[in-house]
């Protein structure tokens, strides 16, 4: 996801040939001369590793596959991994929710026209390399004769697939990246419908098991992904084809952005809205909101206003700080800080009467959204679970890692122009509250949020610990993450600074306009690696004793009578399912890297 | 020029954490387990010494708000007769005794005491909401109200009575810390601890059951060598180092020990000793205290489970009691229990006249909810303590009258 928004950061470059220079291929007999057989040093240690992998790779396919597993508990429990205790009769919401990413992605694809062509050789290759894994599968793993055999012959098929296809087309034929892609989600959906999986499920308290192929519940909602990401492909090249390219790509990272927002708390949770209280209430908070602060705006976005507007800015700011003495409704006070910030930010923007419009749409447009999201949150759940939290597993994982890099990237950036600021108050502010988090142990800030933070708040604010662990890993997460930000931000030249002085630009512009954009790109890599240890770590929620992945992989499915001390089996699968996300992750950032030329500028 | 940038930072700043604070008000606490490792139906009885300090104070908290709130709304019952569902505090990872299924419902035996709970006083067994909790959340959680009753195989001891702001129902389930060793290596149901001598005993770390084992050993005496005591984070782990061979006796609540023989399917080769436990883990309900009405409820839906299994009123043939029963002719304890007779008593309790007859109906009695929960999992009620007072037990209720 967080791929998927700095993308626009970047200038995309038009679809030039994005075909990497060819390598020239030795034939096989050659190549492993010249790379693992050059000399008798190298003969030795090539046999000594073969043999070694080889000895591993049996370990783990004998304990994988060894009929002592109880994989079964794995498959019966797959909803319960996947999405806790979210009820079963609303599951349709996770499928939408999953709808709506997956329709963010095809359009994005399309949008960027994202995906090159690759030579049909480097993919040969691997289809070799798979089908030759395949047949090692069938002879290292401790199958019965018939399985082994139908391993051999997948294999088989495959590499004898790879070398019809290499024999008949010639060695310059290319494909492209994208419909190789298709074709291998294709085949693999597909397989759901054709090779009888086994269907596991638990139905009214009793454990239920068919031979046949998996529930349409599963794998009719999962062939509509696959169509859904096609077309929506197709619509985004459309879109790119016909609009300027511009607005698409805006629209689209704010979607990309806003996603997780309605996801959790609109779809998950389908908040029952008091349609009487928002019209008494939120209405005309709205309405004074957007039409008294769209005025205030309007007038300090005057170019004319000059030192009047930044004492009336900073009038808003003090009175927005002084809502917090009288009690009031928490909106009008988060309202009253935002309108501050617009205030503030308000000469940035001034211009002519478009531009200062244009601005005071933008604020209207916050108010409603922030009203919505808070009247949103504030509502009960529609969707009942058998826990507190409405959801659990891989959603809950997922949820808390999307919201920390969310909110933990502006932070981050924010703390690191502290740091790097010539202001000593705030240089010495953020490095104190770097330093500290930096040099505390991440389980001790969760276990302080978890228990402790509750206690800190005003007497009639009550958080979830959802929330309040989400606010230790945001916080903790940004600290790192300025200090990516700061790394990028110390290597950009004097000269940048200078250049943009001399143009007349405010710090405000020199920052926003000139270096942030250059030290970002240089701290796409550390941002990423701390984006994927930010996703691995979620999984000290269950050390807290919140229902993640593990937790139900470590504690849950473990306790059930059926599938008592079955602790390994799910352990191997939690492991595979964390290694999936963060490998996609980081072959994302490598394709973002090697988009925006890091390391070669 | 500087200056105005700066302000602007600090009132992002601000305004990013109000936001982010904001995201919070939402559905009330979550809840989990612990990292100590819970094993297979067992307390941990663990946290309780440890715990007891903080949890103590903790507690305290709770009672003061909690007595501010029987002052005002009188007792937690009329409130969860308005809310139209009871809150109930389980573990969710205790085998047998609060199990999370893989569609997200939680069954087992504390799980059905909830619904007993729910089905007598609003009618409905479903009227229930889980709240799992760890080891180290739960009596936070009872005394801050997030939960109404916890049925968290939690064990009755002196200071967890006293300090925590809450009070104990009548036992449910009478468990003991035993040990397990192998056949093989001479070990018999008739074994005790001094036949130990120089074992390697495995157990789950920071729990009381190491305190006890180790505590068991010391007053064996000096002609006892000793133990070598080894930890585990979680009883899995436990278990497979005993199948592996590490462990030549590993140690926890009888009733763990008996769900992973069964599991294992090690009836004849694992033994597991002293027939009278090394340690007394009564298993209950556990409410705030100072609410006698609530209390009086709680209780009574587990007497009432007592002793309709005593009556042989189950929930199959309880409709058939009621409708063939006759003033004058049948047993007039009957009639007062399951709601049909003038003299019942479950009225005057704040409880519907026939709360106990929808308990058994949609849950069941005693022994319906030990049969369906623990037998799967190798436990028996005969021959131990949990069988009813006439056969020995200790399972045991007030008159209904």
């Amino acid at each position: 996801m967080t791929d998927q928004q700095t993308t626009d950061v970047a200038e995309p470059e038009e679809e030039t040939s994005n075909l990497p220079p060819k390598v020239p291929r030795l034939p096989p007999g050659e190549w492993m001369k010249k790379n693992l057989f050059s000399s008798v040093g190298n003969s030795i240690l090539t046999v000594v590793f073969v043999l070694v992998i080889l000895a591993i790779t049996r370990g783990l396919l004998g304990f994988a596959f060894s009929p002592e597993r109880r994989w079964d508990a794995t498959a019966t429990n797959m909803r319960l991994l996947f999405a806790g205790a979210y009820p079963q009769n609303q599951f349709v919401r996770m499928w939408v929710s999953l709808g709506i990413v997956v329709a963010l992605g095809g359009l994005s694809t399309g949008v960027w026209r994202a995906g090159g062509r690759m030579y049909l050789t480097s993919l040969l290759l691997k289809g070799y390399g798979v089908g030759g894994a395949v047949v090692l599968v069938g002879i290292l793993a401790p199958f019965s004769g018939s399985a082994r055999l139908s391993y051999f012959l997948v294999g088989g098929l495959l590499i004898a697939a790879s070398f019809a296809v290499q024999s008949a087309t010639d060695e310059d034929t290319t494909v492209g990246t994208l419909a190789v892609g298709l074709v291998g989600v294709s085949i693999a959906v597909g397989s759901f419908w054709v090779i009888p999986y086994g269907h596991h499920a638990f139905i009214d308290g009793a454990q239920v098991v068919s031979d046949g192929t998996v529930a349409a519940t599963t794998k009719g909602p999962l062939t509509v992904m696959v169509i859904l990401a096609v077309l929506t492909y197709f619509l985004g090249r459309e879109i790119a084809d016909r609009v300027d390219a511009g607005w698409p790509r805006k629209v689209l990272s704010l979607s990309w952005l806003a996603s997780p927002v309605v996801i959790v708390f609109f779809v998950l949770r389908d908040p029952d809205f008091d349609y009487g209280h928002i019209a008494t209430t939120e209405v005309p908070i709205f309405l004074a909101y957007a039409v008294g602060g769209g005025l205030l705006l309007f007038a300090l976005a005057s170019p004319r206003i000059g030192e009047v507007g930044r004492i009336i800015a900073a009038v808003t700011l003090i009175a927005a700080a002084a809502t917090f003495l009288t009690p009031m409704l928490q909106v009008i006070r988060i309202l009253a800080l935002m309108l501050a910030v617009f205030a503030l930010a308000a000469p940035t923007f001034s211009g002519n009467r478009a531009a200062r419009l244009r601005y005071v749409t933008v604020w209207a447009g916050v108010v409603l959204g922030l009203l919505w999201l808070i009247t949103a949150i504030n509502s009960p759940a529609t969707v009942e679970s058998n826990s507190s939290f409405f959801t659990g597993g891989l959603a809950l994982t997922l949820i808390v890692a999307s919201f920390t890099m969310i909110l933990s990237f502006p932070l981050g950036v924010i703390l690191a122009l502290a740091r790097t600021s010539n202001m000593p108050l705030f240089r010495v502010m953020s490095t104190t509250y770097i330093e500290f988090v930096r040099g505390v142990p991440f389980i001790t800030i969760l276990i302080f949020f978890s228990v402790l933070f509750p206690l800190f708040l005003p007497e009639n604010m009550e958080v979830t610990e959802i929330a309040a662990v989400t606010i230790g890993f945001t916080l903790f997460s940004a600290a790192y993450m300025a200090e990516n930000v700061r790394g990028g931000l110390q290597s950009i030249r004097r000269g940048q600074y200078e250049a943009a002085e001399a143009l007349g630009m405010t710090t405000a512009q020199k920052t926003v306009f000139i270096i942030l954009p250059q030290a970002l790109r240089v701290s796409i890599p550390p941002l990423v690696g701390q984006t994927i240890g930010t996703y691995k770590e979620t999984s000290l929620l269950a050390i807290i004793g919140l229902f993640d992945l593990l937790f139900v992989a470590r504690s849950l499915i473990p306790n059930q009578t059926s599938f008592i001390g079955s602790v390994r089996e799910q352990l191997l699968f939690a492991s595979v399912i964390y290694w999936m996300g963060a490998y996609a992750m980081s072959r994302a950032s490598q394709n973002l890297e090697r988009k925006l030329g890091v390391g070669e500028r | 020029m500087r200056k105005q940038f700066l302000v602007r930072l600090l009132a992002v700043l601000l305004g990013f954490t109000l936001i982010a604070s904001a995201c919070g008000d939402d559905d009330g606490g979550d809840a989990g387990d612990d990292t100590s490792g819970d094993d297979g139906g067992s307390d941990d009885g663990g946290d309780d010494g440890d715990d007891g300090g903080d949890d103590g104070d903790d507690g305290d908290d709770g009672d003061s708000e909690d007595t501010v709130d029987v002052t005002q709304g009188g007792s937690l019952l009329d409130t969860i007769l308005d809310r139209g569902n009871l809150v109930c505090g389980v573990g969710g990872n205790a085998v047998a005794f609060s199990e999370t299924q893989a569609d997200g419902s939680i069954t087992g035996f504390d799980a059905d005491y909830c619904r007993a709970v729910a089905a007598a006083i609003l009618g409905d067994a479903t009227a229930l909401e889980f709240v799992p909790l760890t080891a180290s959340e739960r009596f936070t959680a009872l005394a801050s109200g997030d939960v109404d009753v916890l049925f968290r195989n939690t064990t009755w001891t002196q200071s967890r009575d006293t300090t925590l702001g809450g009070d104990f129902g009548p036992t449910t389930y009478y468990d003991g810390q035993q040990l397990m060793g192998r056949v093989a290596d001479g070990f018999s149901a008739a074994s005790s601890v001094s036949d130990v001598d120089g074992a390697v005993v495995c157990t789950n770390a920071g729990t009381t059951t190491e305190k006890n084992i180790a505590e068991a050993a010391t007053l064996e005496g000096a002609n006892f060598g000793g133990i070598t005591l080894q930890t585990f984070e979680d009883f899995n782990q436990v278990t497979d180092a005993f199948i592996a061979g590490t462990c030549d006796i590993i140690t926890t609540d009888g009733s763990g020990l008996v769900g992973r023989r069964a599991v294992n399917d090690m009836f004849d080769d694992w033994a597991i000793f002293p027939a009278t436990p090394i340690s007394k883990e009564p298993l209950g309900p556990m409410y705030r205290q100072n609410d006698s009405v609530f209390a009086d409820v709680v209780d009574w839906t587990v007497y009432a489970s007592i002793i309709l299994d005593e009556l042989g009123i189950t929930s199959a043939n309880a409709q058939a009691f009621v409708d063939g029963y006759e003033a004058g002719v049948s047993d007039p304890q009957v009639g007062r229990l399951l709601g049909i007779d003038e003299g019942e008593l479950q009225s005057s309790m704040g409880l519907p006249a026939d709360a106990f007859f929808q308990m058994v109906l949609q849950v069941g009695n005693y022994d319906e909810i030990f049969t369906n929960n623990l037998v799967p999992v190798g436990l028996e009620r005969a021959g131990s303590a949990n069988a009813g007072w006439q056969a020995g037990g200790q399972i045991y209720a007030p008159p209904a009258r």
